[in-house]
């Protein structure tokens, strides 16, 4: 189920074009609104329906059930830290859910831009990149350091 | 300093031709947005999205309803930019929307009322001033800093596409006419020739390419913000509901 861009709701703002994993994403030379170059590879990971802040991303169906009249929608509100979905059923039914998009306030968590950049000699520790501290715990336990006897 | 820019170019085009050439170029603009709504079927899907919203609408809105939303679309998101949730897009477009009107009023003033007449009111020609100064500010900015396929897709600010056709024309005229108040300040006639003969080839270029340029995209974005506000209130948008009110609108962005 690619990704479509309804072309009058689109500002060109090009939030899709940067979250897009696939970088399928792009901006058309015609209008600057955002299109999809390659529906084949969309996998459908909603990362640009719920980036896009003028809600102008939208999940096309295949050929086969999309003329039966289904849909998905998304609504990503971070003043309230939810996202809602809009789904209509091929038989007319639509239900409506919500749910919160994180349990932290935003801004809440430090980003790994805000730490101080490791060392040479982090290379040879067992420990990730900011590793104990953006874990928010004070040790991590670590394998012994085996002889050679040992080994 | 401040003086009609177009009054030094009655010896080489009579001011009647100039009034034409505003008419045939306000005509131009007309047939192009014409065409462009039937040629590429936009008032046909205009049509379409609005009996879908009819047929899907949970609310019969009053025509007080309507008015208000108008009124809201009229204030939030013509006048005042609001359906950008970028804030240097928005101030850009303000500034080139604004400029330009400026700009396109003081012109028709001083060629239609003022043409040959040395006595121009100084306010106008100010005020031509002004809105060149915006439209090159609001323009030159959104040209190198702000646009989209530049800044997101990764191009170089000179590789030209046809979405470009709109902004790099509307640049070329705007600064075309500011250098050519220059050269009539230095009383260069030559320069005058040149510079009047650009800034019309620009200026044709910018209102008779109107079915190939994003020109009418600033009459159909007031139809659509005024068409998505009718379908949020009464129920026929096919988003999910928003848990806040106007939590829809504009969520955080990076850009």
């Amino acid at each position: 189920m690619p990704t479509f861009t309804y072309m009058t709701r689109c500002d060109g703002c090009g939030e899709c074009v940067d979250i897009c994993p696939s970088d399928i994403m792009h901006i058309d030379p015609v209008y600057r609104r955002s299109y999809n170059i390659e529906p084949n590879f969309c996998w459908e990971c909603y990362s640009c329906v719920k980036a896009c802040p003028q809600h102008a991303i939208d999940v096309r169906g295949y050929a086969d059930f999309a003329p039966l009249g289904h849909s998905v929608r998304v609504l990503r509100e971070e003043a309230s830290g939810t996202i809602s979905w809009k789904i209509r059923y091929r038989d007319g039914r639509v239900k409506e859910f919500t749910f919160p998009i994180r349990t932290t306030p935003w801004g809440s968590i430090k980003p790994p831009t805000e730490y101080a950049a490791p060392d040479a000699n982090a290379l040879n520790s067992q420990l990730l990149a900011h590793e104990p501290a953006a874990l928010g715990v004070e040790n991590l336990p670590t394998l012994p350091v085996l002889g050679k006897k040992e080994v | 300093m401040f003086t009609n820019p177009f009054t030094p170019l009655a010896p080489f085009v009579s001011p009647a031709v100039l009034q034409g050439y505003i008419v045939l170029m306000a005509l131009a603009v007309a047939i192009g947005t014409v065409f462009d709504l039937l040629h590429e079927k936009k008032l046909t899907f205009f049509m379409q999205e609005r009996k879908r919203a009819k047929a899907a609408a949970k609310l019969q809105l009053s025509a007080a309803d309507m008015a208000a939303i108008a009124t809201r679309t009229l204030v939030h998101d013509v006048a005042t930019f609001g359906e950008f949730c970028n804030r240097h897009r928005r101030i850009s477009h303000v500034l080139m929307f604004y400029g330009f009107v400026l700009y396109l009023i003081t012109t028709i003033v001083m060629v239609c009322i003022y043409p040959a007449d040395t006595h121009t009111p100084v306010v106008l020609p100010i005020l031509w001033n002004i809105g060149v100064l915006m439209t090159l500010v609001g323009g030159y900015w959104f040209f190198f800093f702000l646009r989209v396929n530049v800044v997101h897709d990764g191009q170089p600010p000179w590789r030209l596409v046809r979405a470009d056709l709109f902004i790099v024309t509307l640049l070329a005229s705007v600064t075309f006419a500011l250098l050519l108040a220059v050269v009539e300040m230095a009383e260069n006639s030559s320069a005058t020739k040149v510079f009047a003969s650009l800034y019309l080839f620009f200026t044709t270029l910018l209102f008779v390419s109107v079915p190939w340029s994003k020109f009418a995209h600033m009459f159909y974005k007031p139809v659509v913000a005024f068409q998505r506000r009718v379908e949020e209130a009464d129920g026929s948008s096919d988003l999910p509901t928003p848990t806040t009110k106007g939590g829809e609108r504009c969520p955080h962005s990076r850009t």
